[in-house]
C-alpha cells in the first residue's frame, strides 16, 4: 500500500516540470492562432464584400431575364419543394410497388390431370393451377434513375416457392436520338403480350399458342441479354429492335440449350393514329437459337434448332375513361427441326421436322368500371406437321379454347376479374372446364399506363 | 445505286430546313396555348392530351412517343398529374434531350406556390396527389409565373430568339393585365359551389369564393349512393351557388343532383379547346369566370 503511495507521488512529480514546459507551449500556440483568426476575419470581410457585390450583380441579371418583374421579382425562383416527374418518393428511394395477383380455381379435372395436361404433338408441360385457392405471386418492382444515362428496373415477384428474379435491367437515356440499350434479365420484345406483365394482361391465363411455343405458365420470353432498339424518324411510329440473349427458356430452348448465348430475336413494330381516339400497332418478331429440351414428347429429348416468327396486331379504341374497345390478335408460326431420342431402354434416336401454327384473337370492350372480353385461341390453324423419321404423323384435330371474361375496377389500383374458359386442346383427354376468380393490387409507386 | 444516292441527299438537305422552328412538346392544351403565345411562329407546338380527354387517364400512345422523340423540348404540368404515362414517355421517346434534368424537360409546377400538400397520404384516400394540387392553371398569377418562367427556358434552348420571346412575353402580361382589370369586375366573392373534382382551388383562392363540398366522395373515386344521399341533404340545407364540373367527366351526375336539390349545375370548360370558343388561354378565363358569375 504504502509502495503505491509513493509510487504515486512520484510519478504526479514526473508529470509536473512537463506540464509547465506545456503552458508555454500552449501560450506561444494561442498567439499564432489569435493572429490567424485576425487575418481570416479580414479575408472573410473581404469576401463578404465581394458577396454581397455578387448579389447585386444577380439581382440585375434576374430583372434582365424576366422583364416587367418588376412587381414581384422573385416569381421565378423555383419554389423550395419536391416537383419533377417522381416527387412521391424521397430522392434517396426508388419508386417502389408490390403486386398481388391471386386467384380461386375452380375446373372439372383434378389437381393431377391438369399438373400432366400437355398438349399432344406440341409439348409435355402441364397446367400450374390448383383446384381451390391459388396465389400466382406478390410482385415487387423497383425502378429509378441512376444516373444521367441510365434507368434502372428490378421486378422480384415472390410466390410460395420462393423469390426469384423476374426482370433486372437498365435503360440507356442519353444515347442519340433514337438509340436504346437495354440489357440484364428482360421480357423480350418478341410479339405483343410477352413484353407485358401478365397482371396488365386482359385475361388471367396466356393464349394456346404462347402455351405451346413459348411457355406452359404467364412468363414468357424472360432471358438475359442485351436488347438494341431504335425510333425511326419516319412520320408514323415505328420502332426496330434486335436481341442476343441466353436461350434459357423451357419450352423454345431448354434451360442447357447450348453453352454460350445462342438465342437471336429481331422484331419491328408499328402504330397509326386511325382517329384521335383510335390507335393500331402491329409487326412482325422472329426469334431463333438451339434448342434442347426433353418437352416434345414424353421420355424423350429433343436436340435441335428453332425458329418462331410471330405476327400481332392490336386496335385500340377509347373515346373517354368510361368507354373502350380493343381488338388483339397475334399468329406464331414454329420450325423446328433436330434429332428425337428415346429414352426408354433400347431407345432409338430419329430425325424430327415441325412446322405448326396457332392463332389467338381477342376482343375487350369498357362500359364505366367494367370490362368484357371474349377470346379465342388455337393450334395448328394453317400448318400442323409432326414428321419424326420422315413420317408425317397424324395429329388429329384442330386444339382449341374459348373464353368469356368480365372484369370490374374499383380503381386503378384494384381488379376482380371472372373468367371462364372452355379447353379442347388436349385432343386426347377430356376438355377442361376452368372458373377463375383473379383479383389484382397494386401498392406503392403509380403503375405506368402502357398502350 | 447513285440516284438513290443523290435523292436522299437532297431529301435530307431539304429536310434541315436553315431557320428551324423550336419542336415543343405540350402535354396539356393550355401549355401548347401559353407556349404559342411566347414562341409564336419561331416554335411549332404539338399538344399530346386532347380537350376531351381526362388529363389523369391517358395512356402512352406510340404516336406520343413518336412525338416526344422529336421534341427539341417537353414541357409539362408537373405535380404528378402526368404520372401514369409521362416517365414511361420520356424513357421510350430515345430522345435525349428531353430527359429529366435537361434544358428540354420544363415542369411549369415548379414556377407556381402550390397548395393542398399533403404531408402524409395513403391511397385509402383516393388517387390524391401528395405533392399539392395539380390543377394550377385557372389562376392568373400562376399562369403569369409560368409564363415567365417558359419564356426563359425557350430562350436558354433558343438564345438567338430571346429577345423576340422577350417582347411576346411583355405583351402577354400587357394583355393580362388589361384582362385582369375587366376580371376585377366580376364579383364571385362569399359565393359558395359544390363542386364535383378538386379543380378549382386556385381559382377559388384568387376569387374569393367557397367549394362547400364535393360530388366525388374521394378524388377519382365515384361517389357511392349513400355519399350522394348525404350530399343532398346537405345542399338541401346549406344551398349553395351551384354545382360546377369539368366537360370531360361528371356532367351526367351533377345534372342529377341538379334534379335533386333545385341547384344549378354548371359545366366548366377546364382546358383551351374543350368548349366553343375558347381557343387561348384568355378566353377559358373569361368562360370560366362568366359561367361562374352567372349564377
Amino acid at each position: 500500500m504504502k509502495q503505491g503511495i509513493i509510487l504515486f507521488i512520484l510519478l504526479f512529480l514526473l508529470s509536473l516540470p512537463g506540464q509547465a514546459f506545456a503552458e508555454s507551449e500552449l501560450e506561444l500556440r494561442v498567439r499564432t492562432l489569435e493572429e490567424t483568426l485576425k487575418k481570416q476575419e479580414e479575408t472573410i470581410k473581404a469576401q463578404q464584400i465581394m458577396i454581397n457585390e455578387l448579389k447585386e450583380q444577380i439581382k440585375k441579371d434576374e430583372v434582365a431575364i424576366i422583364p416587367e418583374s418588376k412587381e414581384n421579382p422573385q416569381e421565378i425562383k423555383k419554389e423550395t419543394k419536391a416537383t419533377g416527374l417522381f416527387g412521391a418518393s424521397a430522392m434517396s428511394n426508388p419508386n417502389i410497388s408490390l403486386i398481388l395477383n391471386t386467384y380461386a380455381y375452380s375446373s372439372n379435372l383434378t389437381t393431377d390431370e391438369l399438373k400432366n395436361r400437355g398438349i399432344s404433338g406440341y409439348t409435355t408441360e402441364g397446367l400450374d393451377r390448383r383446384n381451390g385457392f391459388n396465389l400466382d405471386s406478390a410482385e415487387l418492382a423497383f425502378y429509378a434513375p441512376v444516373d444521367p444515362y441510365f434507368n434502372l428496373y428490378v421486378t422480384i415477384p415472390v410466390s410460395e416457392d420462393g423469390a426469384t428474379i423476374e426482370e433486372a435491367y437498365f435503360v440507356t437515356t442519353s444515347l442519340p436520338k433514337g438509340h436504346q440499350i437495354k440489357a440484364g434479365k428482360f421480357k423480350s420484345g418478341f410479339g405483343r403480350l410477352n413484353s407485358q406483365h401478365s397482371h396488365v394482361w386482359d385475361f388471367v391465363d396466356n393464349p394456346l399458342p404462347y402455351r405451346a411455343f413459348i411457355s406452359s405458365d404467364d412468363s414468357g420470353i424472360d432471358e438475359k441479354g442485351i436488347q438494341y432498339t431504335y425510333l425511326t424518324p419516319l412520320p408514323f411510329y415505328t420502332i426496330l429492335g434486335v436481341e442476343i440473349l441466353q436461350g434459357e427458356n423451357k419450352t423454345l430452348f431448354g434451360s442447357d440449350a447450348a453453352g454460350g448465348a445462342h438465342a437471336y430475336t429481331a422484331f419491328a413494330k408499328a402504330s397509326l393514329d386511325v382517329s384521335d381516339n383510335a390507335t393500331i400497332l402491329f409487326g412482325p418478331s422472329v426469334i431463333t437459337g438451339k434448342t434442347k429440351t426433353d418437352t416434345v414428347a414424353a421420355n424423350t429429348d429433343f436436340t435441335g434448332d428453332t425458329t418462331l416468327y410471330g405476327l400481332e396486331f392490336t386496335y385500340k379504341w377509347k373515346p373517354t375513361k368510361y368507354q373502350g374497345f380493343k381488338l388483339q390478335s397475334e399468329y406464331l408460326y414454329r420450325t423446328q427441326f433436330g434429332n428425337l431420342t428415346d429414352l426408354n431402354p433400347g431407345g432409338i434416336v430419329q430425325r424430327l421436322d415441325r412446322n405448326q401454327d396457332g392463332l389467338y384473337i381477342q376482343g375487350v370492350y369498357l362500359w364505366n368500371r367494367w370490362e368484357f372480353g371474349a377470346r379465342y385461341d388455337t393450334l395448328g390453324l394453317f400448318k400442323n406437321d409432326y414428321i419424326l423419321a420422315g413420317a408425317k404423323q397424324d395429329q388429329g384435330r384442330m386444339p382449341w379454347r374459348v373464353t368469356g371474361m368480365v372484369d370490374y375496377t374499383f380503381s386503378e389500383f384494384s381488379l376482380l376479374r371472372l373468367q371462364y374458359n372452355h379447353d379442347e386442346s388436349d385432343v386426347t383427354g377430356k376438355p377442361n372446364d376452368e372458373l377463375f376468380l383473379q383479383f389484382i393490387f397494386t401498392i406503392g409507386a403509380h403503375p405506368a399506363h402502357q398502350f | 445505286m447513285k440516284k438513290i444516292l443523290i435523292t436522299f441527299l437532297i431529301m435530307f438537305t431539304f429536310s434541315t430546313p436553315a431557320f428551324a422552328k423550336v419542336n415543343i412538346v405540350a402535354t396539356l392544351p393550355w401549355i401548347g396555348s401559353l407556349a404559342s403565345d411566347i414562341g409564336k411562329d419561331k416554335v411549332a407546338i404539338k399538344v399530346l392530351v386532347k380537350p376531351s380527354q381526362d388529363p389523369h387517364q391517358i395512356e402512352a400512345k406510340p404516336s406520343m412517343i413518336l412525338a416526344a422523340g422529336k421534341a427539341d423540348i417537353l414541357i409539362y404540368n408537373g405535380l404528378d398529374l402526368e404520372i401514369g404515362y409521362l416517365p414511361l414517355l420520356i424513357e421510350s421517346s430515345r430522345n435525349p434531350k428531353i430527359q429529366p434534368g435537361q434544358a428540354g424537360n420544363l415542369d411549369c409546377s415548379q414556377f407556381i406556390k402550390v397548395i393542398e400538400k399533403h404531408e402524409a397520404v395513403d391511397r385509402s384516400m383516393g388517387d390524391v396527389h401528395p405533392l399539392g394540387n395539380p390543377h394550377y392553371h385557372l389562376s392568373a398569377q400562376n399562369i403569369l409565373s409560368v409564363a415567365r418562367g417558359m419564356t426563359h427556358a425557350l430562350s436558354t434552348l433558343d438564345p438567338e430568339q430571346a429577345a423576340f420571346y422577350k417582347t411576346n412575353l411583355t405583351a402577354f402580361e400587357a394583355k393580362l393585365k388589361e384582362k385582369q382589370k375587366q376580371w376585377a369586375g366580376i364579383s364571385l366573392k362569399g359565393k359558395r359551389f359544390v363542386a364535383y373534382h378538386r379543380f378549382f382551388e386556385y381559382l377559388a383562392q384568387e376569387y374569393g369564393f367557397q367549394i362547400v363540398g364535393y360530388v366525388e366522395e374521394k378524388p377519382g373515386i365515384p361517389p357511392s349512393a349513400g355519399y350522394i344521399e348525404k350530399l343532398v341533404e346537405d345542399m338541401k340545407r346549406s344551398k349553395p351557388d351551384g354545382i360546377i364540373t369539368t366537360t370531360y367527366y361528371g356532367k351526367d351526375e351533377i345534372d342529377a343532383l341538379s334534379q335533386k336539390t333545385g341547384i344549378k349545375s354548371i359545366v366548366i370548360p377546364h382546358d383551351v379547346g374543350s368548349a366553343p370558343g375558347v381557343t387561348d388561354w384568355f378566353s377559358l378565363m373569361d368562360t370560366v369566370l362568366k359561367s361562374l358569375q352567372s349564377q
